[in-house]
């Protein structure tokens, strides 16, 4: 065990830090970008599951999203359940959606795959925004605020724990699959799915595997989400915008690493959070200046360091390791 | 069926309003997916980016006609060259360096240039709906019971000459060949001394004219905002996989499938859930028919 912390110095200094954090520091507006960070490295983490480690590449992953934040908020509001119970139907609904998903993965390719994913998520969004009578359509849902840990809710330290756990759960997963056979299987479907086929695994049954996987694991992140912000409108959370943001982290840190989504959501989700409180009072537009600087990162990152902030960092160590 | 929508006189007059809707539609559709597939067929790369430009080329319509009081169809002989030299440049500073990459890495490559246009434009213009409305906009046309206005009918008129005059180009100028042959086989093309730097460069500057001018086009019939290309280019998306990534001629018939399912779906369900019926249509596609309703092309190079 000790062994196998010490082979990730990065992880244990990073998830050890957030753990440390709640208790020197009581500033809300830190603890909440410390949050947001962890939730939004989870959501990212799970994205590489399919995207990085299976090489299923979605554009469309806000749809497990909004199935998470959507179960979580109707199950509170609609039938008057807990949210941990409405966490568990929306992973068994993006369960499903991942098999579908996953089946059209077997069947599309590259563009083909990613214009898919775009296509279900929307179909989800119009469905979400019409059925008024159960969804309450376009308005959205603001979500109850009621204290305790049964109904998820919880102070500012809570919630880093809470973000935290998810955090670790998706980052456990990832090094599940850096480490066990079914991970090795994913890497050789990943490389080249002929070959893989070829020497009889089943690169089929592993891309579904690998997508439904991921799905629910965002659809986890999704509920805890809609709890934590209080509110959820189907133009948000099943948005092209959110999909990518999920893809952007994960890229930018370093695709298909345990750690590279964490790396990633500190970077942009810290400047995102700096740049909206610095420009805030100006001019509402203005906000939009972080999305200009993440779009352009996403440009010259996949194409000067396709391994991410990851891959920038092994290649240095292994430089200096040769020296 | 109820009585209200049994075939008489009156629904005949309604089926003949579709027509005219969906026609209508089609073209301006025709125009947006052209570029889309004809980038898509030669630098075998999606852009993600399409819907950008297209919400550029309404910026460029609605500040023509707010500042300067120039109709939007003026403005469509200036957006021709203006967008050309946009195309030019983003293929230069952002695509030139990707056509050898893997397909993720133009994925998001061309979301990220789409990112980064969107909020220019809300940066620079901010996020409110802004409206073009020439006078055209408010003469009524009448054909037998049909009704339309002058703006639906010349956006149509110059959405399809556009189109036309692009697909003559690929078909008979020298230029048009030597895309062509790109398409097909670019190595025996650079053995055949085709500068494929080049073919890139213009089929992109190319694509990117047309999408510019058809948002130069739409801007009077629809809202403009940062985030208006959306829309469109999902629809574009619908389109050109129905026709068959990278054919032309595909992605026109697709055009007016699309108008069709979306006007006759308007019609029987209401215009809130028109889009998702091209979106299920899409999906089907994807599933049963990814290389198109006619069969595609070179789809082997992308594994479908």
């Amino acid at each position: 065990m000790i062994a196998r912390l010490r082979s990730r110095p990065g992880a244990v200094a990073l998830f050890g830090l957030a753990a440390l954090t709640p208790l020197v520091v009581r500033d809300a507006y830190f603890l909440d970008s410390l949050v947001l960070i962890l939730l939004w490295g989870a959501l990212s983490a799970a994205w590489n599951v399919a995207g990085g480690y299976a090489g299923q590449v979605s554009i469309g992953h806000a749809s497990f999203f909004g199935i998470g934040a959507y179960a979580a908020a109707l199950m509170v509001t609609r039938f008057g359940q807990g949210p941990w119970l409405g966490m568990l139907a929306g992973v068994v609904l993006s369960l499903g959606a991942g098999f579908i998903i996953g089946f059209l993965s077997n069947r599309l390719k590259g563009p083909y795959f990613a214009l898919s994913t775009i296509a279900f998520a929307q179909v989800l969004l119009i469905g979400v925004s019409r059925w008024r009578g159960f969804t309450a359509g376009g308005e959205g849902i603001p979500v109850p605020f009621r204290p305790g840990f049964a109904t998820l809710g919880l102070g500012h330290v809570g919630w880093v724990y809470m973000a935290l756990a998810a955090a670790l759960l998706c980052y456990g997963v990832e090094v599940y699959l850096e480490r066990s056979r079914i991970g090795y299987r994913l890497a050789g479907v990943r490389e080249d799915e002929d070959a893989a086929e070829a020497l009889g695994i089943p690169t089929r049954r592993l891309k579904v595997f690998a997508v439904a996987l991921s799905a629910a694991l965002t659809s986890v992140c999704g509920s805890l989400w809609a709890q934590y912000i209080g509110f959820v409108d189907p133009t948000y959370v099943f948005s092209v915008d959110l999909s990518v943001r999920f893809a952007l982290n994960a890229i930018i840190g370093g695709m298909g690493t345990a750690l590279g989504p964490y790396l990633g959501s500190i970077l942009i989700t810290s400047l995102e959070t700096y740049l909206r409180a610095t420009f805030s009072g100006v001019k509402t537009g203005f906000a939009g200046i972080y999305l200009i600087i993440y779009g352009t990162a996403l440009i010259v990152v996949v194409r000067f360091a396709p391994g991410g902030l990851a891959g920038v960092a092994s290649r240095l160590r292994a430089r200096r390791a040769q020296a | 069926m109820d009585s209200a929508r049994r075939l008489g006189p009156a629904q005949i007059d309604v089926l003949a309003q579709l027509a005219v809707a969906t026609v209508l539609l089609g073209g301006i559709y025709a125009l947006i997916a052209v570029g889309l597939t004809l980038i898509f067929g030669i630098m075998r790369v999606v852009n993600f980016a399409h819907g950008e430009f297209l919400m550029l080329g309404m910026y460029l319509a609605f500040w023509a006609f707010a500042l300067y009081a120039v109709d939007p169809y003026v403005v469509v002989l200036v957006s021709i060259p203006v967008f050309f030299v946009v195309g030019l440049v983003a293929y230069v500073l952002v695509m030139r360096g990707v056509i050898q990459a893997s397909h993720n890495v133009q994925i998001f490559t061309t979301v990220g240039l789409s990112v980064v246009l969107q909020n220019v434009a809300l940066v620079a213009w901010s996020g409110d709906f802004r409206f073009v409305r020439p006078w055209h906009l408010s003469t009524v046309i009448r054909a037998g019971a049909t009704i339309f206005n002058l703006t639906q009918v010349v956006a149509f008129l110059i959405a399809v000459a556009l189109t036309i005059a692009l697909v003559a180009f690929m078909k008979w100028t020298h230029a048009g060949r030597v895309m062509r042959a790109t398409a097909q086989d670019r190595d025996a093309a650079t053995l055949m001394g085709i500068d494929t730097d080049r073919v890139y460069r213009l089929t992109f500057a190319i694509g990117i004219a047309a999408v510019g001018a058809a948002g130069v086009l739409v801007a009077p019939l629809y809202s403009v905002y940062p985030t208006a290309g959306l829309q469109f280019v999902l629809i574009s998306y619908v389109v050109v996989v129905l026709g068959g990534l990278g054919d032309m001629f595909g992605a026109m018939l697709g055009s007016f499938i699309v108008a069709l399912v979306e006007v006759a779906g308007s019609y029987l369900f209401g215009t809130a859930w028109k889009e998702i019926f091209y979106f299920i249509l899409f999906i089907l596609v994807l599933v049963f028919r990814p290389v198109g309703l006619f069969g595609q092309r070179g789809a082997e190079t992308l594994g479908v």
